[in-house]
């Protein structure tokens, strides 16, 4: 299946303020890995601008590496530091990927400023749909989790993955609330985030591991409404047949929405995603040149390690 | 030119099976996010 490899922002720095001295070495290792791994395009957060744009701008250039993005992060002047989005095709699908940064002023570089995220990526988005005529759009938003879901909320059909990153609020699940759908990436190279699209007909995505939680769910309450109706049956007291009656009443009216979410629709399937993320730990090898030049960033020991 | 109907009744019956084979399009986007400066992460 063709790969896109994305990143949601936050890559490069432990602290959004310079003070490590091995910072640069760090972040100048990490772009170069990121263009080895076949990173296509990352946003730019505000743990990517410890050693402020100027430095971005320097290290992000290269042909391998990431294309660095953002819709919103301007200079004293207002002009844009980055661009605010690039246009991919992958297995004969046009991606249009939307960078965005936090808002506020960039504390390391003067007159930097954060312009509000959620216009400048709608009316990039809109732009990709309307003039570029992409397949899918991705929102590459660096921002606040609020923030990322207030964009979900607002961005109508203009947009259809947001991919979060900001507090590292590490691996979870899709989230679609209109039409968009909040993904969290993973965190600290822990977890690489996996998602399936399958693109065949129109419309919002359609996630697939509801209807498999919705499944399993059923199975628990089934057991739990197999256990309250059988001591339901055993009870003598008024009282508590009473509050057991509710119990019972409330676990078959969720039981009725559970069997509606696990029957199959008649409509004719759309798009669709499967969302899963796959663990980076010891039982993927390390490469050793790469370790070599890790150890002499981070010695074995040391406490970053 | 009168075997035309013909031949191209052929070829729709030839192709007709290989469209309902065609692969649904799929593609797969790995994300990383919130990285934070980590270069020897620990599990």
């Amino acid at each position: 299946m063709p790969v896109l490899v994305l990143d949601a922002g936050n890559a490069l720095f432990k602290t959004p303020m310079p003070g490590d001295p091995k910072e640069r070495a760090r972040a100048e290792l990490l772009l170069e890995q990121m263009g080895e791994l076949g990173t296509e395009a990352m946003a730019v957060g505000a743990r990517d601008l410890t050693l402020g744009t100027d430095f971005l701008v320097k290290a992000g250039k290269g042909a391998k590496k990431p294309k660095l993005l953002s819709a919103n992060l301007v200079d004293a002047g207002g002009k844009p530091l980055f661009p605010a989005s690039t246009v991919v095709t992958v297995g004969g699908v046009k991606f249009g990927l939307v960078g965005l940064s936090p808002e506020g002023p960039v504390a390391t570089q003067k007159g930097v400023v954060g312009q509000p995220p959620v216009p400048a990526a709608l009316a990039e988005s809109r732009r990709l749909r309307e003039k570029e005529k992409v397949d899918v759009v991705v929102v590459l938003a660096a921002l606040p989790y609020l923030e990322a879901l207030s964009l979900s909320k607002v961005a109508g059909n203009a947009v259809d993955f947001i991919v979060q990153s900001h507090e590292s609020r590490g691996p979870g699940v899709a989230q679609r609330n209109e039409y968009a759908t909040l993904i969290p990436p993973g965190e600290r190279g822990r977890q690489l985030a996996r998602l399936e699209l399958n693109l065949e007909g129109k419309g919002p995505f359609v996630d697939l591991t509801e209807t498999e939680r919705a499944k399993e769910n059923l199975r628990i309450l089934d057991t739990n409404l197999r256990q309250a109706k059988d001591r339901l049956a055993t009870l003598k007291d008024e009282t508590s047949r009473r509050a057991l009656e509710e119990t019972v009443a409330s676990f078959e009216a969720r039981r009725k929405a559970l069997v509606m979410q696990t029957t199959p629709s008649t409509q004719a399937p759309g798009r669709s995603h499967r969302l899963s993320y796959v663990s980076l730990g010891p039982e993927v090898a390390d490469d050793p040149e790469v370790k070599k030049r890790v150890e002499r960033i981070e010695p074995l020991g040391s406490a970053s390690h | 030119m009168k075997l035309r109907p013909t031949l191209l009744a052929l070829l729709a019956l030839l192709l007709t099976p290989l469209m309902a084979l065609a692969a649904p399009r799929q593609v797969v986007l790995l994300f990383t996010g919130d990285n934070g400066g980590e270069l020897a992460p620990c599990g």
